[in-house]
């Protein structure tokens, strides 16, 4: 079957080059045609650069309106199309003095980040386990931590949000009234068990790719079995563990549900970006303006993150490469 | 320095028994390779001593420390290890003092002992290469030197050359040696390479199927291996093995007889049955046999193939009609009706030539063919022996 | 000795963690995993499963009732819950199709919520495909391109839903003018359950088609480019390079992406609430949060539609792990 299709191949081919031959007295339109006829290499050049600049479009285009959503002035937002109507770069100070937006977004920071901690290590262990050690109850037990991703947050909420405003008594030298609802651990604590699934599974990846003569090698020389796991497992493991990371960084950062629920959406609650955002829609008007400047300034990090981090997101997803 | 003791050493998996009740006795600052066919565990017995498998049965001592319950890095071992397994995030300086600085020794007291080492694997000037721009040899090296600076009471090395090519092999291999009489720490060596075994060690373990089969100097184990397995094992190519019944002051094959000095029966009554054990180079072609003290009677034979090594020629007999001529993988002589047989290059000899062999009766070894144990080796009375003298049978352990 | 050196007071705790069989060890590490997660889901879940087995209590000071076994599943799933709107409304009719909708389509939780899955995955994987095979050429400004293409995964979900929600806004945004000159939207999109439908729709695609791209692309890069060069030989065409060999080997990086493209997309809630609103595009876990929040007090039904919804997911998923079974290779 395959045979017959190469045959086949080469014949079309044969006689493309004849056709070329042909045609090479003609037009230069023409022959560019025959010749993309004969030879398909030719044609998918300038194809490959329009798909190209199609995806830059579509998915860049929708940023540059926002921008100009954000320059047109308060009270000229009418069709903002290709350009602003007006023009007010001002807003990108206003939207600070409107609402304490820096507040939200160091709140987003320092959550994202103690959750992305959290996530790495406790994953890495999870990780560890799942990649390089065989027990009974392996496959059971992973497909346990993969199940939490079948229920829609909501499933959570209730009981959490309950455990949560309840007055516990032993936290209470630690958190204000004892309650864990308007502190930033209301979203570090689920956030960092809801992303924590993807995290074990790019690090299991990872760390099974791990030769055991190191570990082996790392335990003769000195190391404890959890030492190895942190100055050999995870060093060379290191775009795997970048790229989870980046990504639980990124979820934090960008999640909604518990996001919206868990704070009182006060700056002082540690409640996030989000909140931030939905701030300028007031009872009784909503600052679009301000609220497309506030999304350019809270995409920025996430823009920056992308553009120092892509390349390890990609050759960490790309799981494999390491070898002795 | 120190002694290695291994008592009832047995590991077992959920269904399968990898080392099976393993008892030895290795010597301060000797050298013992664990040799056998892979899966024999002979890998999880060094793993045993190095602490990176726990035994279910059995202890291991090191010196006088019981270390069975104690994690590797308390052992006071160092490893080398069959994929070299540098850490590829380190530069040679940090591969080689790894453990000393795990150990938070002194800054000049790691750069002493890594120069030191380095010196001894000729490795100066290379501190700060890594791993991956090195070659196979170098990296091997760089193994070597971090396993030095240790100054282990125990050097365990898992074939810690089988990634190596061929000719590397064998030159590190001299390095080894020269290195064990330099440090003469106790060295534990893995391979599945007989060659390795024969040249380096002080003494050799054969292990197959989790037991160990014979332990004892190379020479000892090829010249008096104490049972079949050790004798098909040791040696390259293979000894010859063939069937026989005993008769009074003879043995009986399906195509030739052998007597022996009637005056030695021990072990022996006629009527029981034996495996001749022959090593190639103990056969000998009619002709050239005048400096064989013990020979045989006269076998005939047919040549079949003949492959010419250089320095020998391996001539593969065919011994009685009909003869069924299928090979050995392992090469050697595979069936009743072959023999193989080693000869000077310059003899004058052709495919499908009949001719007259004769073994050397001193050099002839007897195994049982149900246990497989070593019954005699060496078909004369031990009065008579000038060549090796009998020593008895080896302990099967 | 060196090795008696540093033993210091953990050595006793480090000893035995040593000497713990590899299985024992195996659960130790796996307690901080499983306690958060025992925290965060598993004791949430149960409790919540408790809670769809108990009667709604619509007034007094206990907000949930007496035990009802599967009663508020059964109702959810015939149409008879105190729901605002059912999850799934359907009769059936003894003439063709035989099945009659009970209120539009795009009204429906459940039909809502896979046609949004399904669609959404398909898009997002051709898409996501196309992107991932241009960021795999070698070409100047690669890099940039790639940022740009990845750029809207890393937009938070109400960022992407201010987007939208904006362009598509009748007085401020271009979209609803232009869809509906071109005539496939009504005047006010955001109002319609059918045109908010696709407008999340193409918010949800834009932005995850970049983690399709991501993770194609990295099954891409996986693949060993002298391959190509041998079925270059062979004469293969680009489309039959295509065919033989760059899709079979991409394809387990594919499943896993759909796998998560899936789950992510049967859960959809941030996006609709910040542009179109759960009450125009009702997905499963709108419900969910509508029956929690909505002030019904319906705890117990609104628990039972959490687990429902995770039960569909959990359908999908055993479509993957099946495929992932004939699929050698497979990691997990």
């Amino acid at each position: 079957m395959a045979a017959e299709t190469e045959t086949e191949t080469i014949e079309r081919e044969a006689t493309g080059e004849q056709k070329g031959e042909q045609e090479r007295n003609r037009g230069p339109l023409e022959r560019w045609v025959g010749d993309s006829i004969s030879d398909p290499g030719r044609a998918y050049k300038p194809m490959f650069w329009l798909v190209t600049i199609f995806f830059l479009f579509t998915t860049l285009f929708p940023f540059y309106w926002l921008l100009m959503v954000a320059l047109t002035p308060e009270g000229q937002l009418q069709d903002v199309w290709l350009t602003p109507n007006g023009f007010n770069p001002g807003v990108f100070i206003e939207v600070f003095e409107i609402l304490p937006f820096h507040r939200y977004m160091f709140n987003s920071f320092v959550i994202a980040t103690v959750a992305t901690v959290i996530v790495l290590l406790v994953a890495s262990l999870a990780g560890y386990v799942f990649g390089r050690l065989s027990f009974p109850g392996k496959g059971p037990l992973m497909l346990l931590v993969l199940l939490v991703s079948f229920f829609p947050p909501a499933a959570f909420f209730i009981p959490l949000n309950d455990l949560f405003n309840t007055q516990i008594s032993i936290l209470e030298p630690v958190l204000s009234d004892g309650s864990i609802y308007n502190t930033p651990y209301a979203l570090i604590i689920p956030l960092s068990a809801i992303f924590m699934p993807l995290a074990i599974f790019i690090l299991t990846t990872f760390y099974s790719q791990i030769p055991d003569g190191l570990e082996d090698a790392a335990r003769v020389e000195g190391t404890t079995r959890l030492g190895a796991l942190f100055r050999v497992i995870i060093p060379l493991s290191a775009p795997g563990v970048a790229t989870a990371g980046v990504l639980t960084f990124i979820g934090v950062y960008n999640e909604f549900f518990f996001s919206f629920l868990m704070t009182d959406g006060q700056p002082q609650s540690w409640a996030p970006i989000l909140d931030g955002i939905l701030g300028y829609q007031g009872q009784y008007q909503t600052l679009y303006n301000a609220m497309a400047a506030a999304s350019i300034i809270g995409v920025l990090p996430m823009a920056i993150l992308v553009v120092v981090a892509q390349e390890k997101i990609v050759s960490g997803l790309t799981a494999g490469g390491l070898k002795e | 320095m120190a002694n290695v003791t291994l008592e009832g050493i047995t590991k077992r998996y959920e269904d399968v028994t990898a080392v099976d009740d393993m008892n030895m006795e290795i010597g301060d600052g000797e050298f013992v390779t664990f040799v056998g066919p892979s899966g024999c565990g002979k890998s999880t017995t060094m793993e045993t001593i190095a602490g990176l498998t726990k035994p279910t049965e059995g202890t291991v001592h090191i010196g006088e420390r019981d270390v069975t319950r104690l994690p590797p890095k308390d052992r006071n071992i160092a490893m080398v290890f069959q994929n070299i397994a540098l850490f590829p995030h380190m530069d040679v300086y940090d591969n080689i003092s790894f453990g000393l600085r795990l150990r938070k020794y002194d800054k000049d007291e790691v750069d002493r002992r890594v120069e030191e080492a380095a010196d001894i694997v000729q490795l100066e000037g290379m501190m700060e290469r890594m791993p991956e721009e090195m070659s196979g040899g170098q990296r091997q090296r760089v193994a070597i030197a971090r396993a030095l600076v240790r100054e282990p009471d125990v050097f365990l090395m898992d074939e810690p050359l089988a990634n190596l090519d061929a000719k590397l092999r064998v030159h590190m291999r001299t390095e080894l040696q020269r290195l064990h009489r330099r440090l003469d720490t106790t060295i534990v060596y893995v391979t599945h390479d007989q060659a390795e075994a024969m040249t380096m060690s002080d003494r050799i373990a054969v292990i197959n199927a989790g037991q160990l089969m014979q332990i004892a100097p190379p020479l000892e184990c090829y010249n008096e291996p104490a049972n079949l397995f050790v004798a098909g094992f040791i040696g390259s190519p293979s000894m010859n093995f063939v069937e026989a019944d005993v008769r009074s002051g003879e043995l009986e094959t399906e195509n030739f007889t052998i007597e022996f000095d009637p005056a030695t029966t021990d072990g022996l009554a006629p009527g029981d049955r034996v495996t001749i054990g022959v090593r190639p180079e103990d056969v000998y072609l009619e002709r050239t046999a005048d400096g064989v003290e013990h020979p045989s009677g006269l076998i005939d034979a047919r040549t079949d193939v003949l492959e010419p090594m250089g320095n020998e020629v391996f001539v593969y007999l065919v011994t009685g009609d009909d003869a069924d001529t299928s090979m050995d993988v392992e090469g050697g002589a595979a069936t009743d009706d072959q023999l193989l047989m080693s000869v000077d290059p310059d003899t004058e000899i052709d495919i499908d030539e009949d001719v007259s062999v004769v073994l050397d009766r001193s050099r002839v070894h007897l195994f049982d063919p149900d246990t497989g144990t070593a019954l005699r080796h060496g078909l004369i009375s031990a009065a008579s022996a000038t060549g090796t003298p009998e020593r008895g049978v080896g302990d099967t352990d | 000795m060196a090795t008696e050196r540093d033993r210091g007071r953990l050595a006793p705790v480090v000893d035995w963690m040593e000497n713990l069989s590899e299985a024992a060890y195996a659960y130790l590490l796996l307690i901080p995993s499983f306690g958060l997660l025992a925290l965060v889901a598993f004791y949430p879940l149960i409790s919540t499963f408790w809670m769809s087995l108990l009667e709604d209590q619509t007034r007094g000071a206990e907000p949930l009732g007496g035990f009802v076994g599967l009663e508020n599943y059964i109702n959810i799933l015939t149409g008879d819950a105190r729901l605002a709107r059912q999850f799934v409304d359907i009769g059936f009719t003894g003439s063709f199709p035989f099945v009659e909708l009970g209120v539009g389509f795009f009204q429906q939780a459940l039909f809502v919520t896979l046609a949004f899955a399904i669609l959404n995955v398909l898009f997002t994987t051709l898409i996501g495909f196309g992107q991932a095979l241009v960021l795999d050429k070698d070409f100047r400004g690669r890099r940039w391109v790639r940022v740009a293409v990845i750029i809207p995964w890393a937009v938070p979900i109400v960022i992407q839903g201010m987007i939208f929600y904006l362009i598509f806004q009748p007085t401020v945004g271009f979209g609803a003018d232009l869809m509906s000159w071109l005539g496939l939207f009504g005047s006010d999109p955001l109002a319609s359950s059918q045109d908010s439908f696709f407008i999340i729709l193409i918010a949800d695609v834009w932005k995850t088609s970049a983690f399709m791209a991501l993770l194609i692309l990295a099954g891409l890069q996986s693949v060993d480019r002298s391959l190509y060069d041998v079925a270059k030989v062979s004469g293969a065409s680009t489309w039959q390079r295509f065919k033989f060999i760059t899709f079979p080997l991409v394809l387990p990086a594919l499943l896993v992406a759909m796998l998560f493209r899936t789950m992510d997309a049967m859960r959809v809630y941030g996006l609709i609430e910040s542009t179109a609103g759960c009450t125009t595009v009702p997905s499963l876990t709108c419900m969910v949060v509508e029956a929690m929040f909505g002030g019904t007090r319906i705890f117990g039904t609104a628990a039972a539609v959490a687990f429902m919804t995770a039960a569909i997911i959990g359908v999908f998923i055993s479509v993957y792990i099946v495929k992932f079974r004939d699929q050698e290779g497979g990691v997990y």
